[in-house]
């Protein structure tokens, strides 16, 4: 279904009234005023700064006072190292304790006492309208409040990312062949190759394409598969971790994504969550990751995509609490 | 019952009291505790509702925007760029997943204002419109849509924000749009109806949309169907480039004999056939010198009515133009 473009045009002559932008929606004066929040988002947001050029790239939510921190995982594998924030204390050498991709959610640990977590026992369902509170902006001693309204049912987000080999693959004579191997993919790090035969995968025979493609629904990204194949006349056998195919390929670019400002501003794991708070606060991809809250302080969720120029994503409470309790029991 | 009824008194009573004055958070120059934002809140609840029931998505020709109903009997307003045509069948989907079929009214192609009327039977939601345009520059307001499109899961989206500019036929708000929002409904918080979204600046925070009183200024033509204008929201259909798909020779009978007709053109989609004998073009006497200014006169798209006599029975249909080849 094509949607309806809007027109991207200022036509308001000079002349018009204008309301000063102190007094906007995302204005300063509006910030002040939701300055009782700003202490909740103070205390148990985590900002996240990457090592090499000392800037903020994301947030991340506080789950228990001895420093367990949640973060959006697809965003925080793409720094390298990373130094960690909370409050105004800097903490070094930050540890990942697990992961979960169903949720796009990372546990990382930093060495810290007394902390003050997210309380997930106030947690409730909202209806629409109502006034949530994220992160905005961060400076070194101080994060900006934002504010939002939920504006949309409470639901699951379809889609996700298929798990890829990045290959390129060949049927002839009942083979199937490499025909290519994307760059930078899991399939080049084990380094397969153009022309490879390929037998077996975790040791069930592939007879054709729709074998293999079958195979890896059912696995997820990061999950590593055993390859059995021929190159000329040698048999050898492969281990190769697959890959998020929004990672390899990009995501699917609409007319509302460009939009939407691009890679700066959207996540790039935008969809296939199981089950999502939508409110429309202006956050981009480096603000994601943090908590949201009431009006009364009570903890609502934690922010997981910027979608598009309306949309944002929030895990809801409950399902994080659930989640927290999964991530910790990992060996 | 009689229980029923007293509550229905009641909140009548409590709603009157509470929403019959402009809400105090409007004169202040922004929220200044949190009980400000909470009225906020509690005004744009109370109204989600009703004015999520009348926002409608609308579907034609692939594309998909938005629009709202304005009346018990199905009259909507939407965006002259969305409905694009005059006389054109549009589909209705409600929030809930409901429907209708639609056909566009007029339009104003300068200021991106249109009509629409559902034909099916109703009664159907609708809002309340701010006819008195009471709504002032700072004041807060609603935005609803179908953005990206028809998605039952979702909703409607909802989205808050203040009036930051106005001008005559544009009103600028920052609540965030997108594409599928367009023809959508902007609220105030006494949940009447004030513009239609239209267009977005380059920042997020831009949102144009068309005011109340721009359809109010041209409420007659818009409603009889009419297309104001020959500015850039909408185009007209360009003369002459209408295709009927037949080709006449005048009968000495009178009326004009087919004597030709296309595979899969218009003419033949309607069931013309080969010697039917065409009688009446637009509702006057079929002549080869008006069919040639007829077609010279219409665009692709552009409807004709037609009379024939094919096999002794008479016809009539109206058609819409195919393109010239």
């Amino acid at each position: 279904m094509k949607i309806i473009t809007l027109l991207v045009a200022i036509t308001i002559p000079l002349v018009a009234n204008s309301l000063p932008s102190e007094k906007r929606k995302n204005g300063p004066l509006i910030q002040e005023a939701l300055s009782p929040i700003q202490v909740s988002l103070q205390e148990s947001s985590a900002v996240f700064y990457n090592n090499e050029t000392s800037k903020a790239f994301l947030y991340g939510t506080v789950v228990s006072d001895d420093g367990l921190i949640v973060t959006k995982a697809s965003e925080i594998e793409e720094v390298e190292s990373y130094y960690v924030r909370v409050g105004t204390k800097k903490f070094r050498d930050p540890i990942v304790v697990a992961r979960n991709d169903v949720w796009d959610v990372m546990m990382i640990r930093i060495k810290a006492v007394g902390l003050k977590p997210v309380d997930f026992s106030q947690t409730k369902d909202l209806s629409h309208g109502t006034w949530v509170v994220s992160n905005g902006a961060t400076e070194r001693r101080f994060r900006r409040p934002r504010a939002g309204i939920i504006s949309a049912n409470k639901r699951e987000i379809p889609g996700g990312s298929p798990a890829v080999l990045g290959v390129g693959l060949k049927e002839e004579d009942g083979d199937l062949s490499v025909d290519s191997v994307t760059e930078g993919s899991g399939a080049a790090m084990a380094d397969l190759k153009k022309g490879d035969k390929l037998l077996k995968v975790d040791g069930s025979d592939i007879k054709n394409r729709d074998d293999l493609i079958a195979y890896l629904k059912e696995k997820s990204p990061g999950d590593k598969i055993k390859l059995t194949l021929t190159r000329g006349d040698k048999e050898l056998i492969l281990e190769v971790e697959l890959m998020a195919r929004h990672k390899l390929y990009g995501q699917e670019k609409t007319r509302n994504d460009q939009l939407s400002g691009g890679e700066a501003q959207q996540s790039s794991r935008r969809t296939g969550f199981p089950m999502v708070l939508q409110h429309e606060t202006m956050l981009n991809r480096k603000t994601v990751g943090g908590p949201i809250f009431t009006l009364d302080n009570q903890f609502v969720g934690m922010n997981i995509a910027a979608v598009n120029r309306v949309e944002a994503f929030a895990i809801p409470g409950k399902e994080l609490s659930d989640l927290v309790l999964e991530l910790q029991k990992t060996p | 019952m009689k229980c029923g009824l007293n509550l229905m008194v009641c909140s009548f009573v409590i709603g009157g009291l509470v929403y019959a004055d402009r809400p105090d958070f409007n004169d202040k120059e922004a929220p200044q505790t949190l009980g400000d934002f909470r009225e906020i809140q509690s005004a744009l609840q109370s109204h989600l509702e009703r004015t999520r029931s009348a926002t409608v998505c609308l579907q034609m020709g692939g594309g998909s925007g938005s629009a709202v109903i304005i009346s018990k009997d199905g009259l909507v307003l939407t965006a002259a760029h969305v409905t694009s045509k005059i006389d054109e069948e549009i589909k209705v989907i409600m929030e809930d997943g409901r429907e209708f079929t639609g056909r566009s009214l007029g339009l104003n192609s300068e200021t991106d204002s249109a009509m629409l009327q559902i034909e099916d039977a109703g009664p159907f939601p609708f809002v309340e419109v701010d006819l008195k345009d009471t709504t002032k520059l700072g004041d807060w307001v609603f935005s609803l849509g179908h953005s990206g499109g028809f998605d039952k899961a979702r909703g409607v989206n909802v989205r808050v924000g203040r009036l930051v500019r106005e001008a005559e036929t544009t009103v600028q708000s920052d609540c965030m749009l997108i594409g599928g929002d367009s023809g959508g409904p902007l609220f105030n918080m006494e949940g009447e109806l004030i513009a239609i979204h239209s267009r977005v600046g380059a920042s997020r925070e831009e949102s144009m949309h068309v005011p109340i009183r721009e359809f109010q200024a041209h409420w007659d033509e818009l409603k009889s169907g009419k297309f104001i204008g020959d500015g850039g929201f909408a185009q007209k259909s360009e003369p002459g480039t209408g295709f009927l798909g037949v080709a006449t020779e005048e009968s000495h009978e009178g009326g004009l004999k087919v004597i030709e007709l296309w595979e899969d053109g218009v003419a033949e989609k309607i069931g013309l056939k080969l010697g039917d004998l065409i009688v009446e073009i637009a509702g006057e006497k079929a002549t080869k010198e008006l069919m040639v200014s007829k077609l010279a006169e219409l665009g692709a798209g552009d409807k004709l009515k037609l009379k024939w006599i094919s096999g002794g029975e008479t016809k009539e249909e109206t058609v819409k133009l195919g393109e010239r080849p």
